[in-house]
């Protein structure tokens, strides 16, 4: 799937000794499709002949294992535009990280951050092309959007952790190179941390570790303050 | 000579007076008539929404109806499927789009996608058409396509706007799946623009920020004032813009025009799109201009004092005339008018008379006359179900109006509901019947109608028309099909050629044996279902 693009150059060598971490996200059931963010003259109707699908949120979610003591390089990432989206609208980053984001489209994009318009280099990034920011703090989230195409959003979510992992289609996620020790695994979803109790693995120095978090039923409701 | 002297002021404060009178007169009369027209364009910029909203539905109806065909739905099925896009497929699935393009009647789309269900353009027609491959999945109008949703959009595209419609293509045999969708573009044109504004008697334009893109009308407005007027229009529901812009003074050269402008839905939004109605601004006469707009009969001495009841009579039968519409009155108050006007409301109450006589005696005979309805197509014939055949101008038994009452050109377009309204009404799709039950608990889906030949049926803004269409009988045919839909009835093979045939033997069979002049035929609901009236209406003379 194109939406898999999003691929990362980690600077480090595989570390001896880690090991894996895999799972599958417990998830409620779906919420309801959100609202058409661009209504025509007439409101969207179910066709007749098929049930509508229910609405995706694993493309939102990040996996996020933080705690350990081993430090490891900041990784540079690149962010794919495909189509009319970002490759994932959700991205979790670790502090001190290079975010390059790759024009795979056919159209030139002006992006900006909501919260920090001096984020990503002002000017249009041609098909092909790439615009790079550096992300330092973390705990920070940044909107990023192209004023020419409401559509068009991707968040990026700054972490303390390299230990990252995006959860397929059926919330099945693995995180590989992972040192032994306790960590505190959070779910992130679209944009807020996923309130959990049971949020605390240890991890092996070598092998895979199973661990099936369960996200509650209003994982997927507004962000709690 | 004292006495004269007095009299000599009361004629000069007099005539002071009056001349005091005649020159300021003009003045009311012209903010009148300013008020007048400045309602008369949010009218008809409430109506261009309401068309817009119509014409949303039918390309809707028309983007479902293409996704149906079966040779699109075997070709997006057997995309997904590839893991590579080629040109050979390409080709092989633009001429299926090509070809279902050209069987299209009415207004054809200026250009179709075929999506696949990654979200991939398999196939492109007539714009662009030899681009493949690029992935447009992320768009909000081709995200709810391939979840399954029927909707419309507007997109704003190297500085033209398309109305889009799209709808997701499904393979019907089972397992039912998604295997992608299509997306049909039309171009929003200056002949669009006049057909809008044809019945409406003013002028319209389609901008993109301060690019003209279309109007009825090639005028060069100061966008900067367009702009400002736009500006003002922020947040809320940009369907309540035109009750919500007032009026404001718009030139273009020397010309001075009253203008209104709306903002456009979707995803054009962002490229700041709207449209904007206009007139030119009547002329301010002033008093010389007054006086040479007085006629002979303006002074006749039956109007005097003529500014204050030239109009009077007439006013007065038009209001008795709309009591008697409300239905608030059974006849016109014939003494309650002088002269001509209470012989004009005379003639009106004979006829209402007459009619009612013949509604009565013909309620016995005519359910034989016109037979049955024939099974799933006209639904029950139920004639004369009330003692009075309904009064010309009253509301048709029918809850919505159908989108015929709005349609372009024939008879001047009704006060419009409020948009608002209009837009809420969720449209019902037709469909082919699903090959497999719906799953889970879903309310039933809406009956299907057979896959006709592609047309935009209701094309309100088409001009291609094959073959003769009668105003009426397609305005009570659309009803029918509103009202039939609305009480979940199928319409399956129920097209404007059969029932129009149906029509016309009834008619002709009722005006045969009653000797009327014509027959009216009303569209009701009867027991829960969708029933036809027919009324015979003699002529007086």
């Amino acid at each position: 799937m194109f939406r898999a693009a999003l691929s990362w150059l980690v600077l480090a060598p595989a570390i001896a000794g880690a090991g894996t971490l895999i799972g599958k996200l417990d998830l409620p059931p779906p919420p309801e499709r959100p609202a058409v963010a661009t209504r025509g003259f007439l409101d969207r109707s179910e066709n007749p002949l098929a049930p509508v699908k229910p609405y995706s949120v694993t493309p939102e979610l990040v996996v996020v294992l933080e705690g350990g003591e081993t430090a490891m390089a900041a990784p540079q990432i690149t962010w794919e535009l495909v189509g009319e989206s970002f490759a994932r609208p959700v991205i979790a980053v670790p502090a001190g990280s290079e975010v390059v984001i790759k024009d795979t489209t056919k159209v030139a994009r002006t992006l900006a951050a909501q919260e920090d318009k001096q984020l990503i280099p002002a000017g249009p990034i041609n098909p092909g092309g790439t615009r790079s920011f550096r992300v330092t703090d973390a705990g920070r989230t940044y909107t990023i959007g192209d004023r020419d195409a409401p559509h068009l959003i991707g968040r990026v979510v700054v972490v303390a952790s390299t230990l990252i992992g995006y959860p397929d289609e059926t919330g099945r996620f693995e995180i590989a190179d992972v040192p032994p020790g306790s960590y505190k695994l959070r779910v992130w979803y679209r944009d807020h941390w996923v309130a959990r109790s049971d949020d605390t693995v240890t991890i092996s120095a070598k092998g895979k570790t199973d661990f099936n978090p369960k996200l509650p039923a209003d994982a997927f409701g507004p962000a709690k303050k | 000579m004292f006495l004269s002297k007095i009299w000599l002021f009361l004629v000069a404060l007099g005539a002071a007076v009056a001349l005091t009178i005649a020159l300021v007169m003009p003045r009311p009369a012209q903010r009148t008539l300013v008020t007048e027209e400045q309602r008369r364009l949010a009218v008809a910029c409430s109506v261009i929404d309401i068309l817009l909203a119509d014409d949303a539905r039918n390309r809707v109806e028309l983007a479902g109806t293409f996704g149906r065909a079966p040779e699109v739905v075997g070709a997006l099925e057997n995309a997904s499927a590839a893991e590579h896009l080629d040109e050979s497929r390409m080709k092989q699935v633009r001429d299926v789009g090509e070809t279902i393009m050209k069987g299209i009647s009415g207004r054809k789309p200026d250009f179709a996608m075929l999506i696949d269900r990654r979200g991939r353009v398999v196939a492109r027609v007539r714009l662009d058409q030899d681009d493949f491959g690029d992935v447009v999945a992320g768009r909000p109008l081709i995200d709810d396509a391939l979840a399954g949703f029927l909707r419309d959009d507007l997109w704003a595209q190297n500085g033209t706007m398309y109305f889009v419609a799209a709808a997701p293509v499904i393979r019907r045999d089972p397992p039912v799946a998604y295997v992608g969708a299509v997306v049909l573009g039309h171009k929003v044109t200056n002949d669009l623009a006049k057909k809008l504004v044809g019945s409406l008697n003013v002028d319209t334009g389609f901008y993109l920020g301060n690019d003209d893109v279309a109007g009825s009308q090639a005028v060069a407005f100061d966008h900067g004032v367009l702009g400002d007027a736009v500006g003002k229009l922020q947040g809320g529901d940009v369907a309540r813009d035109c009750q919500a812009n007032q009026p404001f003074d718009l030139a273009a050269g020397k010309d001075e025009y009253t203008a209104v402008v709306a903002r456009l839905p979707g995803e054009a939004q962002a490229h700041r799109a709207f449209f904007s109605v206009f007139i030119k601004k009547p002329e301010a006469r002033g008093f010389m201009g007054t006086l040479h707009a007085v006629r002979q009969g303006d002074l006749s001495t039956s109007s005097f004092p003529w500014f204050l009841v030239a109009d009077r009579p007439l006013r007065g039968l038009a209001a008795d005339a709309v009591r008697l519409a409300k239905g608030e009155q059974e006849r016109l108050r014939e003494d309650s008018h002088g002269g001509k006007f209470g012989s004009i409301a005379r003639s009106v109450n004979i006829h209402i008379d007459k009619v009612g006589r013949e509604a009565k005696s013909a309620r016995t005979n005519l359910d034989q006359l016109l037979g049955p309805a024939p099974e799933g197509s006209l639904g029950t014939i139920d004639l004369l179900s009330s003692p009075l055949p309904p009064r010309p101008g009253s509301v048709p038994p029918v809850s919505v109006p159908p989108p015929s009452d709005f349609r372009f050109g024939g008879e001047p377009a009704p006060p419009p509901p409020p948009p608002v309204a209009a837009r809420s009404t969720p449209p019902q799709w037709p469909a082919q019947p699903p090959v497999t039950p719906p799953r889970g608990s879903r309310t039933p889906p809406p009956q299907p109608v057979a896959q006709a030949p592609l047309r935009l049926d209701d094309d309100i803004l088409g001009g291609e028309v094959s073959g003769p269409i009668d105003p009426y009988f397609k305005q009570v045919y659309d009803q029918f099909i509103s009202v039939k839909r609305s009480c979940n009835e199928p319409v399956v093979g129920l097209t404007y050629q059969k029932f129009a045939e149906k029509l016309v033997r009834n008619r002709d069979d009722l005006m045969a044996k009653t000797g009327c002049r014509e027959v009216r035929f009303t569209v009701y609901v009867k027991d829960g279902k969708a029933a036809l009236k027919a009324t015979p209406v003699r002529d007086e003379a």
